[in-house]
């Protein structure tokens, strides 16, 4: 079974609407999987019907006991983020600030303190519109994705293709280079990063490259927007040529891709014309690695 | 030479986990013991982040020469692993736990 993961660094660079058109274009035969868990928009797109949905638990939360609390303060003089201010006369965890760390509650004299696992989401698997499975995760207010999550919705994705029979698992990555990027390249058999033609989006695309480059992982290049700037379009074909990186597609500029994104459509379903044509042949390469 | 392999089983005929950070086990092979030792890393699920960092550690106590798994590891990790000197080689990530040592042994696998 191969897991195609597209990154892309830079957000606004087109990688959902391009991750979702592979997965309208793949049709039944794959399964998908959105690991971009802080920003997840796939399901906008998919219409995913949260057939099974679960609690996610993830990082820890400290708790003070009143019953318990001697009022030391204690707690709150080691607190390195003050987390731990007084209200009411009381001691008090304020739940966004805490990171987790538990040096309060190994300081509490009286163990008044408890460190408990968080309910920081839910993570879902669906039947979407392409009549076929996708795992996909959904974070609570201030809740931040992790390499843990998207391990999970990973696994899960993995495991309904091994049952489906099906040989191609999609990962919609997440942006960035941190650990919940590490851990979507961390298993992948091809990556396709998704760029645009400008200083950020070059910026970001080679730094992306350097941690897929540790992983060894094969890569492919789509560069979005190319005609918008066609002196750096030029600038990351050369980057590519450098780094042995397969050049996929250049895609123009379209207004449509916003279009057909407000319709709740990827640009494939929603356009007949070129764009669709590159998209096609970019997914039948892609699907051949 | 002693070989680890990131593996989603404890047979030969089992699995390779294509991930270094996350692998479910160990799959530690003895050149000249013959002696297979097994640990079972399943519980790094439970870290929300610097799992590769964390199994790395635990890789370090047993003092392997030889690395074989399928891709990674990531940058931290990395580190740590070309400090202890160990060999790494990727592309097993879709083999069995034998095919793997033998493409090893035959030269299939890529160093990095």
């Amino acid at each position: 079974m191969k897991e195609i993961v597209i990154i892309s660094g830079k957000g606004g660079t087109g990688k959902t609407s391009i991750t979702a058109s592979f997965a309208y274009l793949g049709g039944k035969n794959i399964v998908v999987a959105d690991c971009d868990v802080d920003a997840a928009d796939m399901h906008l797109l998919m219409q995913p019907d949260l057939e099974i949905s679960e609690d996610f638990y993830s990082g820890l939360l400290a708790e003070i006991d009143q019953e318990k609390c001697i009022k030391c303060g204690k707690c709150a003089e080691v607190c390195r983020w003050d987390a731990i201010p007084v209200i009411d006369n009381k001691y008090v965890v304020q739940p966004l600030d805490c990171e987790g760390c538990g040096y309060c509650a190994l300081v509490c004299p009286t163990d008044a303190i408890s460190m408990n696992e968080q309910n920081v989401g839910k993570w879902f698997i669906s039947n979407i519109k392409t009549k076929t499975k996708m795992v996909h995760a959904k974070l609570g207010v201030g809740a931040d994705n992790s390499g843990k999550l998207v391990a999970k919705v990973k696994n899960e994705a993995k495991a309904l293709a091994e049952k489906g029979g099906k040989n191609i698992v999609i990962v919609d990555g997440s942006p960035g280079v941190g650990c919940p990027v590490v851990s979507s390249l961390s298993g992948a058999s091809y990556v396709v990063l998704v760029t645009e033609p400008s200083v950020s989006g070059i910026h970001d695309l080679k730094r992306v490259y350097e941690l897929v480059k540790k992983f060894g992982i094969k890569a492919g290049c789509i560069i979005n927007k190319a005609d918008i700037n066609n002196n750096k379009t030029n600038r990351i074909k050369q980057f590519l040529e450098d780094e042995k990186i397969d050049f996929i597609a250049s895609i123009p500029y379209d207004e449509n891709f916003t279009k057909a994104m407000t319709m709740g459509k990827t640009i494939v379903e929603f356009n007949d014309g070129k764009i669709k044509q590159i998209l096609e042949k970019s997914w039948e390469k892609i699907k051949k690695i | 030479m002693k070989i680890l392999l990131t593996t989603k089983g404890t047979e030969w005929d089992s699995k390779m986990d294509p991930r270094f950070g996350r692998t479910e086990f160990f799959f530690i092979y003895d050149e000249e013991t013959e002696k297979i030792d097994i640990y079972d890393n399943r519980s790094i699920a439970n870290e929300a982040h610097g799992a590769g960092p964390k199994t790395a550690q635990i890789m370090s106590e047993y003092n392997i020469n030889v690395l074989i798994t399928g891709n990674g590891p990531g940058g931290n990790a990395g580190a740590v692993v070309s400090q202890m000197g160990i060999k790494v080689f990727v592309g097993a990530g879709e083999m069995t736990v034998k095919e793997a040592f033998d493409a090893y042994k035959n030269g299939d696998l890529r160093e990095t």
